[in-house]
């Protein structure tokens, strides 16, 4: 639920990166923090282990500026992937606007990325809300792997399709370079405004 | 089932009611600083010293730690998990629910004493809740702000900063 504060003329959205371990999900804030303008952006907060794998959540906050008059944020969150956090996840879940679910293309990921879409629908519909209406992308990470299974493949065993009918958004990338990050911030962006 | 499509708006007049209730908290229990949270994280109000530190990331890190401290009530079996006291060398943070949607979190040193804290703020909790029930009769404003030539300049604005 996004929160629209009149007072301070302020708009606050929150999105979710959620996917399986190592799918990419960090390595998207990171690409984003990097290009962003200075005064666009905060700190980027990781609470991870030693080893780098993210062990509560990764936090980015994004200022887009004053838009008719009322300042906009946008706060941008990662999940740990591994199968072991999925309370972790819950948590972080908590009060999310939209999802960027990161699938990670390669042949033997397959079955993590399905059980984990499986996970959200269900975290999403815990809190009362209904999944095929929820704001959700799909980004298809890694298409640069040598074993990576064709989009065709993912979109069948991923892809759904939403209450409107249509199916759901998806955009292949390659985080590591940047490809498809920022197709995959704006949509998903554009997707929670356009349910404020 | 709550709609998607609903937004939590906050008028003028409930924020100046919430300031009030976080600036009398401050004042009455001598702490240094009080935050009223959205349970995304977001800040709604804040009150006291709070130059010093990075509310954003701060209101970010209360809401997942009182989160994740729920779903560990939720696995010892509790039935209802409201409050949360971190305990520290230099200061302290007592966070308390306001109904599922809100945190109320409290940031105190050795001056103050807990009890204190502990009464005053649910005393606060109430006052905030009885707010939260009329912010969320606040549906018809929202047109108001989010009207289609708002949408339009979102979007431009988004095209314009999310990118290589």
């Amino acid at each position: 639920m996004a929160l629209i504060n009149i007072a301070a003329r302020e708009i606050h959205c929150k999105i979710v990166y959620y996917g399986p371990g190592l799918s990419g999900k960090t390595t998207n804030l990171k690409y984003i923090h990097s290009q962003v303008p200075k005064e666009a952006k905060g700190e980027l907060l990781s609470i991870a282990t030693e080893t780098e794998r993210t062990l509560f959540f990764d936090f980015l906050p994004l200022d887009l500026g004053r838009v008719r008059g009322f300042q906009t944020r946008f706060h941008l969150y990662t999940v740990p992937g591994q199968v072991l956090y999925e309370r972790t996840r819950v948590a972080v879940l908590n009060g999310a606007d939209g999802v960027v679910f990161v699938a990670d293309s390669q042949r033997n990921k397959l079955e993590e990325n399905v059980r984990s879409l499986q996970e959200l629908a269900r975290n999403i519909t815990r809190q009362g809300k209904r999944f095929a209406e929820f704001p959700v992308v799909l980004q298809y990470n890694k298409r640069d792997l040598p074993n990576a299974l064709p989009v065709a493949v993912l979109d069948r065993y991923l892809r759904y399709r939403t209450s409107d009918g249509n199916l759901v958004e998806r955009f292949e990338a390659v985080a590591t370079t940047g490809r498809g990050v920022f197709d995959t911030l704006k949509a998903i962006s554009k997707l929670v405004i356009s349910k404020l | 089932m709550e709609s998607q499509l609903s937004s939590l708006i906050v008028s003028l007049e409930e924020k100046e009611a919430i300031d009030e209730c976080l600036r009398r908290l401050v004042e009455d229990t001598g702490a240094t600083h009080a935050m009223l949270l959205d349970k995304s994280g977001q800040v709604i109000a804040s009150h006291g010293q709070v130059e010093r530190q990075d509310t954003t990331a701060l209101g970010a890190l209360l809401a997942g730690t009182f989160a994740s401290s729920r779903e560990v009530a939720r696995l010892l079996r509790e039935r209802d998990f409201r409050v949360l006291f971190q305990q520290g060398v230099r200061e302290n943070i007592f966070t308390a629910l306001v109904e599922e949607q809100w945190m109320l979190a409290i940031v105190f040193d050795k001056g103050t004493h807990i009890g204190l804290v502990k009464v005053l703020t649910k005393k606060a909790t109430e006052e905030l809740a009885a707010i939260l029930e009329r912010v969320r009769q606040e549906g018809k404003l929202r047109d108001e702000v989010i009207s289609t030539s708002f949408r339009t300049s979102m979007e431009d604005t988004i095209d314009l900063l999310f990118r290589d």
